[in-house]
């Protein structure tokens, strides 16, 4: 596989990209809402600062599930504080594998899909960039998007929380920490591999952008809810440890992922899904 | 050594025959016509000869490289123009070439030039930063086919070059081809415009149903017949008139344009039969505006072979 072929891909996608406001759009709204939004929100509901406690009951099992060193943590904090602390800290981490997938999906629903569409994939096929060329350039138009809009969420909700922080927590910091750059830097671009490595084979399959989205978002989408839910029901717990876990889990994952996808790229096929 | 070379090429979609065992050679050089009528199989053959499909069975060699073991290798050698332009609208002209010159393995100073001499070429070079989503369809088929000429290919296929384009653009495109074909570049072009083909070809192809029905040099598919077509245009059509010419036995085909009034006679032996067959038409009372009598064009041969091919097959 030569490097600069897919690199050529990246660039040529990445300018048509940056000229489609239907495909940037969601890049800009998606890491907005989740990462300054739904804090912002969370933090100024009066409803969760007085909360009454039998509404906390249904926590208490993601509570005793908390690593030791949170609920030390939390020891010292009133039951609100302690309550925004875990929803910060904890809730609206697997938002952060949201963001990356949301973020990639609709690049690479559009990788060949799209091409298809416009009818701009013939001319494409016919040079001599190889199948795995063609193929990772796709990838990686999705994936460094997503990487991006990740990490700069990540730092506009650690600048959100942690001015909550100095404010209500003494002057004590909630981001970064161990988990959290775990999360962002390992875990979610390891998801984001594996549904963008999904949605582009999808993508070679399908006739269209939108039967594309539809499809990989079919799969995609229940999977990380099961995890939101988990996380909230105190079943799965993103520690540290949970985190290295999923990612080496991710990775194996992607390895055969990216295997099956490439071998079933058949330019042919592609022409025949023409519109 | 052939430029293009098929043994059997054919190409299946399930139970439909796309190309059934074609058998052709294309000389260096040579500019090589695909004739026939809509879904005869011209596009599947382009697209089996530039790696694009692969072949059911059969093979060829394009460029001294097989289609089904190097087709990395034809595809680097080959430049496509495709049926549809295949352009990039959100990019520029220039940012297309630009891509598909980096995809050919040109780069540096030698990009700029060639992408450069082909923009002022077709006359686009003030457009490069336009958009080609705003260019007019002659503009797209033009940079469609300076694509396929980035990377100065020896063997160049055009599908359907001059569909489309204005009577000024596509003189320019059959300029443009004859001039590449002098540099000693080889062109395979499918046509339905069969003026093109009889100005251009030094050798067509004619298929129909994937199946080559009539190969050879233009002078040799017209001049296996030896028939004339007799054109008569009469100030009235009466169909007594038109039973009379059914009579004689040297009439091989007869067509009514009933627009023009006009009779279309097919001849075995022109020169004896054309003053009893006037005879004929003003004994039954026709009112003769004008008689010509011409060689068939590639065109009556085509409709003919077609035609032809098309009862056989029935």
């Amino acid at each position: 596989m030569r490097i600069n072929k897919v690199i050529l891909i990246f660039k040529k996608d990445w300018r048509e990209i940056r000229r489609n406001w239907q495909i940037l759009l969601p890049i800009f709204v998606i890491p907005f809402m989740i990462s300054v939004l739904l804090p912002m929100f969370i933090l100024s509901t009066p409803s969760i600062i007085s909360m009454p406690a039998s509404s906390l009951a249904g926590i208490e099992n993601l509570m005793k599930n908390l690593p030791k060193n949170i609920q030390t943590e939390i020891k010292e904090m009133n039951i609100q504080q302690a309550l925004i602390y875990i929803m910060l800290q904890y809730f609206i981490a697997p938002f952060f594998l949201v963001i990356p997938i949301m973020v990639s999906d609709v690049i690479a629903s559009d990788s060949f899909a799209g091409e298809k569409e416009r009818k701009t994939i013939e001319a494409l096929l016919a040079t001599p960039i190889s199948d795995d060329e063609l193929f990772m350039g796709k990838v990686l138009v999705a994936f460094i998007p997503a990487v991006i809009a990740t990490t700069v969420s990540f730092l506009l909700y650690s600048f959100v929380v942690d001015l909550y922080s100095l404010r209500l927590l003494n002057g004590k910091l909630i981001l970064p920490n161990l988990t959290w750059l775990l999360l962002v830097f390992c875990l979610s671009p390891t998801v984001a591999l594996t549904s963008i490595g999904l949605t582009v084979t999808i993508s070679t399959k399908v006739k269209g952008f939108r039967e594309a989205q539809q499809i990989s978002a079919g799969i995609t989408i229940p999977i990380l809810f099961m995890l939101i839910f988990g996380q909230v029901m105190g079943i799965v717990i993103l520690g540290p440890q949970m985190i290295v876990f999923l990612t080496i889990s991710f990775l194996v994952a992607n390895f055969f992922l990216f295997s099956i996808g490439i071998s079933l790229f058949g330019r042919e096929e592609i022409l025949s899904k023409l519109v | 050594m052939h430029a293009i070379e098929t043994l059997e090429l054919t190409k299946k979609f399930g139970s439909t025959v796309a190309v059934n065992k074609l058998n052709f050679e294309v000389e260096e050089g040579e500019i090589f016509g695909v004739l026939g009528p809509n879904g005869a199989g011209k596009t599947t053959t382009i697209r089996l000869l530039t790696c694009l499909l692969a072949p059911s069975s059969g093979s060829a060699i394009v460029g001294g490289f097989d289609i089904i073991k190097d087709s990395i290798r034809v595809r680097e050698i080959v430049g496509v123009q495709t049926e549809n332009p295949s352009l990039y609208e959100r990019l520029t002209a220039y940012e297309n070439l630009d891509f598909f010159a980096e995809a050919y393995n040109v780069s540096g100073e030698q990009k700029k030039r060639r992408i450069r001499e082909l923009l002022e070429f077709f006359g686009l070079w003030e457009f490069k930063d336009k958009k080609v989503g705003t260019f007019s369809r002659g503009m797209k088929q033009k940079l469609s086919i300076a694509r396929s000429l980035v990377h100065d290919p020896n063997i160049i296929f055009l599908d359907e070059p001059t569909s489309g384009l204005d009577p000024e653009s596509a003189r320019e495109i059959k300029d443009l081809m004859k001039s590449l074909s002098k540099q000693g570049k080889t062109i395979v072009f499918s046509t339905h415009i069969l003026g093109d083909a009889e100005k251009l070809c030094n050798r067509v192809m004619i298929i129909n149903k994937g199946k080559k029905i009539a190969l050879g040099a233009l002078e040799e598919l017209l001049s296996n017949t030896n028939k004339k077509i007799l054109k008569i245009a009469l100030r009235k059509l009466d169909q007594k008139i038109i039973d009379a010419i059914k009579c004689f036995k040297q009439v091989k085909e007869i067509s009514v344009d009933n627009s023009t009034s006009t009779v279309s006679v097919v001849l075995n032996d022109s020169e004896e039969v054309t003053p009893e067959i006037i005879k004929s038409v003003v004994l039954n009372g026709g009112l003769i505006l004008s008689v010509n009598v011409a060689n068939q064009s590639l065109e009556d041969v085509y409709l003919r072979i077609v035609r032809g091919n098309n009862v056989e097959n029935q």
